[in-house]
């Protein structure tokens, strides 16, 4: 038993190792085809029958790869002597820390409103339709909203910081696929199971505790994951329509503005937003990896 | 004393509506404490429903039930009975030692005594060496065992099983029959058992209640009475065939009213 457990762990080592160089892989073959590309496409972009589908090619449109790298390098303004990759990393670590906050909040109501509606049929039909419309408001139109309440709590002595109302935006985007998630998981337990935890006299919250949320975890754990997503996508979004400074989204806006004179700046911010919402999917994983690994390995896929 | 004193039981679903069912009517079964009953007959007579209303997860239309002298949703909340299901049931996220522990967890157990007695259980149904695995490490027998010994935990006067080796090989099966018997046996728990097998019926129960479909009612009550003790040489015994042959008339005449399928003769 012992040794099957060893091979079955070594065979998950090989897995995620061989997943790790895939990655690398991927991203050097995007990296060859973008170069590829400049190198056959039209410099002033294309048609195909008719339509303008072929993006430009020239350096302004598309820079080379090192170009992009080197970007990192050098000053973020001419004549400062601060690196560009300080810039962005600093951008990225302001951004990261509000989708986490997001993050947070987002979930742990997602997690309530499922449990509210897993208990009563009535809070279900009464909210979920609610949740779904509330996924339609566009961000941009509530940005401003979130921003004019949040200026107006004075709580105690308290107030209401500009940073908050990005991560609340963040929220917005993360708490959906959680409460969705999980209220699916809060369900999935069996009949048989139920009527196990019913025969010991268990009380609601006691089933709640033992069986419906241990049973939810496989459901959770995916819906996490999109929830870390959307909320470095409301955060990102939140920044650039509050107007707050010193994150990542507030950096592709101003380098863009850049962009003729200098391309590869904005692609320096971008790749930093890319690999902020890598760093933040990589946290779930980590989180999957532990609340998972005493499943079976066929739930967990 | 008697453990279950079942009178003038009457169950339907959907009561009143145009698609009401009549799962139960009429019900008299009275199981005397330490006696091994199996209940049989074929899908939709109701079994399966009459042993949850036992256990009180279901709440009879007319009717009354008394278990161990109190009752049903009385002994449901001192926890007087465990339950075992065909599916395991087990907790696939709890190692086989905490799924034994839950029902003493919801009994306020505090850590030591719970672990004692998981122990002792694991003993019991011979998996030692098993308390730290997951249940999806173990084969589809061990998880039975692991069930009935989750069933029997809080050492409860009442077992009552529904179909537990439904699933199972027919090797498994016989072995699991031969052990429930010598921990009964033990334990001097009564058991209430839902089966489709006619020889696992006759092997296990001091009497077979045969029952018939729509509405579900007892057609016949099979006194086994085997002498001596229940092996595997009972298998092979003259009156062990002669039980075997008598629920089966019994069921035969079920049939002969209804259309039956589901009754296993192996």
């Amino acid at each position: 038993m012992t040794t099957v457990a060893t091979i079955k762990k070594n065979r998950e080592t090989v897995r995620r190792v061989r997943r790790a160089i895939l990655f690398v892989v991927s991203l050097l073959f995007v990296a060859v085809a973008w170069e590829l590309y400049k190198a056959v496409g039209p410099e002033a972009g294309g048609k195909i029958f008719g339509w303008k589908l072929l993006p430009r090619s020239n350096n302004n449109a598309m820079p080379h790869v090192w170009d992009m790298l080197m970007r990192y390098n050098r000053p973020e303004l001419r004549g400062s002597d601060r690196k560009i990759w300080s810039v962005v990393l600093a951008g990225a670590w302001f951004s990261f820390r509000l989708a986490l906050v997001g993050f947070a909040i987002g979930s742990t109501l997602g997690l309530g409103l499922s449990i509210l509606m897993a208990r009563f049929k009535i809070a279900e039909r009464g909210i979920l339709p609610y949740l779904v419309v509330s996924q339609t408001v566009p961000l941009i139109a509530l940005a401003p909203l979130v921003v004019s309440w949040g200026g107006k709590l004075h709580i105690a002595g308290w107030t209401w910081p500009r940073w908050m109302s990005a991560a609340v935006l963040g929220a917005f985007l993360a708490f959906f696929p959680v409460a969705v998630g999980a209220l699916k998981g809060l369900t999935s337990a069996p009949l048989a199971s139920h009527e196990l935890m019913d025969s010991y006299a268990a009380s609601w919250w006691q089933t709640l505790r033992k069986l419906r949320f241990p049973a939810a975890i496989p459901f959770i754990v995916p819906s996490l994951k999109l929830a870390a997503s959307a909320s470095v996508i409301g955060v990102v979004v939140a920044e650039i329509s509050t107007g707050l400074k010193g994150g990542i989204g507030r950096l592709i806006i101003e380098y863009a503005r850049e962009a003729t004179g200098d391309p590869a700046k904005v692609f320096t911010a971008v790749f930093g937003a890319a690999a902020l919402g890598l760093a933040m999917s990589g946290l779930v994983t980590l989180a999957d990896i532990y609340m998972m690994r005493n499943r079976p390995k066929e739930a967990s896929a | 004393m008697s453990a279950i004193e079942i009178t003038n039981i009457s169950q339907a679903f959907n009561l009143g509506m145009s698609n009401q069912v009549d799962a139960l009517t009429d019900i008299n079964l009275s199981i005397a404490s330490g006696e091994f009953v199996s209940l049989i007959g074929p899908s939709g007579c109701g079994k399966s429903t009459l042993l949850r209303l036992i256990a009180n997860l279901l709440v009879p239309t007319s009717g009354a039930i008394v278990v161990n002298g109190k009752s049903a949703k009385q002994a449901r909340l001192d926890q007087d009975y465990g339950m075992a299901f065909q599916q395991s049931g087990l907790f696939e996220w709890r190692t086989v030692a905490k799924n034994i522990e839950l029902p003493l967890e919801l009994k306020g157990w505090d850590k030591t005594r719970r672990q004692a007695r998981a122990t002792e259980m694991l003993e019991l149904v011979k998996l030692s060496d098993f308390a730290n695995h997951f249940p999806w490490q173990l084969s589809g027998g061990m998880q039975q065992r692991v069930a009935i010994a989750r069933a029997l935990a809080v050492h409860p006067s009442l077992l009552l099983m529904d179909e537990p080796f439904g699933a199972l090989d027919e090797m498994t099966r016989e072995h699991m029959q031969s052990e429930l018997l010598s921990i009964c046996r033990a334990s001097g728990t009564t058991v209430v058992f839902v089966t489709h097998s006619i020889p696992e019926a006759v092997y296990l129960s001091n009497r077979v209640v045969v029952m018939s479909p729509r509405p579900g009612r007892v057609a016949e009550i099979v006194d086994v009475s085997i002498e001596g003790e229940r092996n595997d040489a009972t298998r092979d015994n003259a009156v062990f065939f002669q039980r075997i042959t008598a629920v089966r008339e019994a069921l035969r005449g079920v049939e002969m009213s209804d259309h039956v399928r589901g009754i296993e003769d192996r």
